[in-house]
């Protein structure tokens, strides 16, 4: 009796337990039963509905903001802040801190914002530029009402310290640009001139450099440097590692809360840009919670509890078409995206074996590009048959600059594993041992493909080369280190073959990328963190990197960068594995609206409404109703 | 013997659990016979393909149509338009035409598209609708002008001298094609994975590998774990307490850190299927070793087994004839269990990617691992891994339940 009654509780329980699974499997159940409800109305309730959960989280949690006054994001911030300090060449605060090509600029200010979408500057502290005849003089004019958050004026005196001390400590920006830029000088409170530095010819070394510096890096407090520079005693290294937790800004946000959970900024309505774009900012507050992965943000983002996603989420389209979730990105189709970089295979082309060029043509010829794209981007990527190879990326700006008829010789598509193997049968690269790999003077080509652990879409891509590889008769063996691993092996040419992105859309671009692949100056670092990481070098590529800079002349430079490309083509020192966009930008309409779209007409970048241009999004948010 | 396994077989525990991984080891024998694609070969072109039978699209074009008179438009747009569509083209009229619900009827698909057609304009302001919203609508409108075209659709020629463009065949809207009739097809049981590839094959040489690797972990765990405690047991003595301290000092140390670690070390390309199943085998042997020393020390003082000694029998032929068939029953079971834990420990070592390399070969943890990463189990991709996880759930559930049956026979405290 007691032994069926044992049978009959393990039944129900595994009964009860199966059900409870399926029951978790199911798609959540569409709430308009009435048939009548809109979908506007809906988002309100759910809006209500996590209004009043976050109102009751309030008094236990601190840091919280109602949920219709902040803009939640994620994929930037990945762990606790270290610190506030822009002269930092370790700090974390993604969010805060971030000078890139396109700088974000929600805390600290460029003078100027770059715009990807037409490769123009657009003022911010700034407010004019120009160049002297010679290209010698950078002429720039402050924005006469930009002020810092103590309310006292930014001044030409605040750029040129600036720019002092980063040169003189030796930051990670100051020792690359004192290379280029001489001397930043305040002539008057409101005119700031930047000064080239020149060669013996008395030419500017290079003047793209040095409009680069101006939307790329935030200009500080000259008062404030001063403290710190005072309470470090100015010891170079102790000021690089302030926390600077008592920062003066200029920008929108100030730090509100962070811990080891989020960090949150709030709005600062006193903010001088009201002059400047005509109202503040829409959100109160920008919140962006600390995920433990990938797969939390995504959870996060579909339930509409983060607003602006920084993720690659796979297949995107589903979530929209099959989903029906309130979820979209800049374009309604593939690949969704403005695709302004090119994660790029670099071959160490020190190793014995990838120093042949023969070997690494094969290999990127053999790699099937479409299978990467499809299944490892999810389609979010335009194909090498729709965009071919060059140095540029796939924007009509760029494509402007390289004649692609001239490089038709040179392409390779992918998946073309004959072509390869008769290429490598041609260079006398034989199997001579017949264990399936071929060999120079006796020794197997086998090599190491990494990239960091759980970069998925490039992990995934590095399988797909080393399934090529395997095809042609080469070993390449997949390897994914943690990230710092990883950096250590990349920056000091640890690798045989590793996977980097080059530099994406930029006011000093395609010029910065074709450094990135091909500069004789980067492959002679020791440390290396700029490009060419394989060590390519090349004299003739070089002397045409060094021309560029200084060639107004657009058909002159389309010639230069046509050259580059053949010989990028033709010596394959990295090969790009697929197209992709700068920073991933999906946004969930749960709560906010009016993020920018392809085609509104307001030239808005998608850039998460944070980087470069991109931040003129916020301004233009609304709730939903 | 004979009546040994008479009496293991009217177990029914044991003999569920024989099925079972009768079952599995059958498909993995047979299905590569019939299925002889490569399991690794990346077919699709894209992630996760739905389960189903894909046929080409140029080939049915190319095929003799039979004539079906089922698809007249309206009956196409009451098939085609959900009824949430509906609801939302009705929500759309009412606010941006300013038609009232009374005049529309959603029942009726042909009436509201005609409203729809008439209203609709994708480039008008639409006040107060997100964007998402705005695309769906025009998404909407697509499919609706789609459903409505009556036109045969016209396929056309390129003539490769000049370049111009003829009609070649024209298909009516009534035309079907009879899915036998088309020559390339491929199905997929199971859809396609991340690198699209078919997950059943991928499965089926997975499990194959699984099982493989078990097999051999296991034969190594109880090899070694038989042997020493052989040795510990039946010699006792400064021996004994040799054995025993480096078992210990396993025991003591969790075998699984110490298997990632071992795999760590060694290198992908270094690790094959016989070195992952090597290293399983070689951190797993150590509860092996303490029971059947246990088990040898209760027996060694047998009169049996003084018998032999007093013979002079070797100590080789003692171990051999008087101590092990007294023991084989438990290191069956044992080795079943090992085997069941072998697979699992390859599956967790795969999981976290310290498994044989991807392209290489396919294991059940490497499934789930790519799996994992996709977010399959996020975006409802569920043949990507839910056949994974009741593969590996129904491998380890058979050889437990065999082990159970073999227990109930051969443990005289659990005899009925």
């Amino acid at each position: 009796m007691r032994k069926r009654l044992n049978k009959w509780t393990a039944l129900v329980t595994v009964g009860a337990m199966t059900m409870t699974l399926l029951s978790g499997c199911q798609k959540a159940a569409s709430t308009d039963g009435t048939g009548q409800t809109s979908k506007a109305e809906e988002t309100t309730q759910t809006t209500a509905q996590t209004t009043t959960a976050e109102e009751k989280k309030d008094t236990a949690d601190a840091g919280s903001t109602p949920r219709n006054e902040t803009l939640y994001f994620n994929g930037q911030q990945w762990g606790t802040i270290n610190d506030w300090n822009p002269l930092s060449s370790n700090s974390n605060n993604a969010m805060a801190i971030t000078q890139q090509d396109n700088a974000r600029t929600i805390v600290y200010e460029t003078l100027f914002m770059y715009n990807m979408l037409d490769g123009k500057l657009y003022g911010l502290l700034g407010k004019d530029y120009s160049w002297n005849d010679g290209q010698t003089e950078l002429t720039i004019t402050i924005n006469p009402d930009a002020k810092w958050s103590d309310q006292t004026p930014v001044t030409a005196q605040d750029v040129a310290y600036t720019f002092d001390c980063h040169k003189k400590y030796a930051t990670a920006q100051g020792s690359d640009y004192s290379n280029y830029i001489d001397t930043v000088e305040a002539k008057d409170d409101h005119t700031v001139i930047f000064k080239a530095k020149l060669d013996d010819k008395g030419l500017p070394v290079n003047p793209l450099k040095v409009v680069e510096y101006v939307p790329k890096i935030y200009v500080m407090q000259k008062a404030y440097l001063q403290k710190v520079e005072q309470r470090n005693g100015n010891d170079a290294d102790k000021i690089k590692q302030d926390r600077m937790d008592d920062f003066v800004a200029s920008g929108p946000y100030k730090s509100y809360y962070n811990d080891d959970q989020k960090v949150v900024f709030v709005r600062d309505d006193n903010y001088w840009g009201k002059a400047l774009w005509g109202k503040l900012p829409a959100p109160k507050y920008i919140t962006h919670v600390i995920y433990e992965n990938n797969a939390a943000g995504d959870t996060a983002f579909k339930s509409g509890e983060v607003d602006v996603s920084q993720q690659f989420i796979t297949n995107v389209q589903k979530l929209w078409e099959e989903d029906g979730l309130p979820i979209s990105t800049y374009i309604d189709e593939a690949p969704y995206g403005v695709c302004a970089t090119m994660p790029t295979a670099f071959f160490n082309v020190e190793k014995p074996g990838l120093d042949r060029k023969e070997v690494r043509k094969a290999i990127a010829m053999a790699v099937d590009y479409d299978q990467i794209i499809a299944s490892a981007m999810s389609n979010q990527s335009p194909s090498f048959k729709d965009v071919p190879r060059s140095i540029m990326n796939p924007t009509s700006g760029e494509q402007a600059l390289v004649n692609q008829d001239a490089l038709k010789d040179y392409q390779f598509t992918g998946n073309d594993v004959e072509g390869a193997k008769a290429l490598l049968d041609k260079a006398g690269i034989v199997d001579k041992d017949g264990d399936g790999i071929r060999e120079i003077d006796g020794k197997n080509l086998t090599f190491k493909a990494e990239c960091p652990d759980g970069w998925t879409d490039w992990n995934a891509s590095l399988e797909i080369v080393a399934a090529a590889g395997s095809k042609i008769g080469i070993g390449i063996e997949t390897y994914f280190p943690d990230a710092n691993t990883f950096y250590d092996d990349m920056t000091t040419r640890k690798f045989d073959i590793c996977m980097w992105n080059p530099p994406a859309a930029s006011v000093a671009n395609p010029w910065g990328r074709a450094m990135a692949f091909m500069s004789t100056d980067y492959a002679g670092l020791k440390v290396n963190w700029t490009g060419n990481y394989g060590g390519y070098i090349n004299e003739d590529a070089n002397n045409l990197l060094k021309k560029i800079p200084l060639e107004t002349n657009k058909d002159t430079l389309k010639e230069y960068y046509t050259e580059l490309s053949r010989i990028y083509l033709d010596e394959v020192p990295s090969f790009s594995l697929m197209y992709r966009p700068m920073l991933f930008h999906a946004v969930n309409e749960s709560v906010w609206t009016g993020f920018p779209q392809l085609d509104d007409g307001d030239n808005i970048p998608p850039t998460d409404c944070t980087d470069g241009y991109g931040i003129a999004a916020l301004y233009n948010l609304v709730n939903v109703k | 013997m004979k009546n040994q396994i008479r009496q293991i077989f009217h177990s029914p525990k044991f003999t569920v659990g024989f099925i079972i991984f009768a079952a599995l080891l059958v498909l993995t024998v047979f299905y590569p016979l019939i299925v002889t694609n490569d399991p690794l070969e990346m077919v699709g072109q894209g992630n996760f393909f739905k389960p189903g039978t894909y046929i080409s699209v140029s080939e049915a074009v190319n095929t003799n149509p039979y004539t079906l008179n089922l698809n007249a438009s309206s009956s196409r747009l009451e098939q085609n338009l959900s009824m949430e569509e509906r609801m939302a083209m009705a929500d759309w009229l009412n606010q941006f035409a300013g038609i009232s619900s009374k005049e529309m009827d959603v029942t009726d698909a042909g009436g509201l598209v005609s409203l729809w057609k008439d209203h609709y304009d994708s480039a008008s302001e639409q006040k107060g609708l997100i964007a998402a919203r705005k695309k769906y609508f025009s998404r909407l409108d697509k499919k609706i002008t789609g459903l409505l075209e009556d036109t045969d659709v016209l396929l056309a020629e390129k003539n490769q001298e000049t370049g111009e463009v003829s009609v070649k065949k024209t298909i009516p809207s009534t035309s079907y094609v009879n899915v036998k009739d088309v020559g390339s097809r491929r199905v997929f049981i199971l859809g396609t994975d991340n690198f699209g590839r078919d997950v059943l094959t991928e499965l089926v040489a997975a499990i194959k590998t699984s099982l493989k690797i078990g097999f051999i972990a296991g034969l190594i765990a109880t090899t070694i774990g038989l042997s020493l405690g052989l040795i510990a047991g039946y010699l006792g003595g400064i021996i004994d307490d040799f054995i025993l301290f480096i078992t210990n000092l396993f025991t003591v140390i969790p075998s699984f850190i110490l298997l990632i670690l071992i795999s760590y070390s060694i290198g992908k390309n270094a690790r094959g299927v016989m070195m992952v199943a090597i290293i399983i085998g070689l951190t797993s042997w150590t509860w092996t070793t303490r029971s059947v020393r246990s088990q040898v020390i209760s027996l060694r003082n047998r009169d049996h087994v003084n018998l032999s000694k007093l013979s002079g029998h070797s100590l080789f032929r003692i171990i051999l004839t008087d101590i092990l068939p007294y023991i084989a029953s438990y290191v069956v079971m044992a080795l079943i269990l090992q085997i069941s834990s072998g697979i699992l420990a390859e599956a967790q070592l795969s999981m976290i990617g310290l498994g044989p390399a991807t392209t290489t070969v396919s294991t059940l943890g490497l499934m789930m691992n790519w799996a994992m990463s996709y977010s399959a189990h996020l975006n409802g991709d569920w043949w990507a891994y839910f056949p994974v996880i009741i593969s590996i759930a129904l491998i380890s559930f058979s050889l437990n339940l065999m082990n159970t049956g073999l227990d109930q026979i051969f443990n005289p405290q659990l005899r009925e």
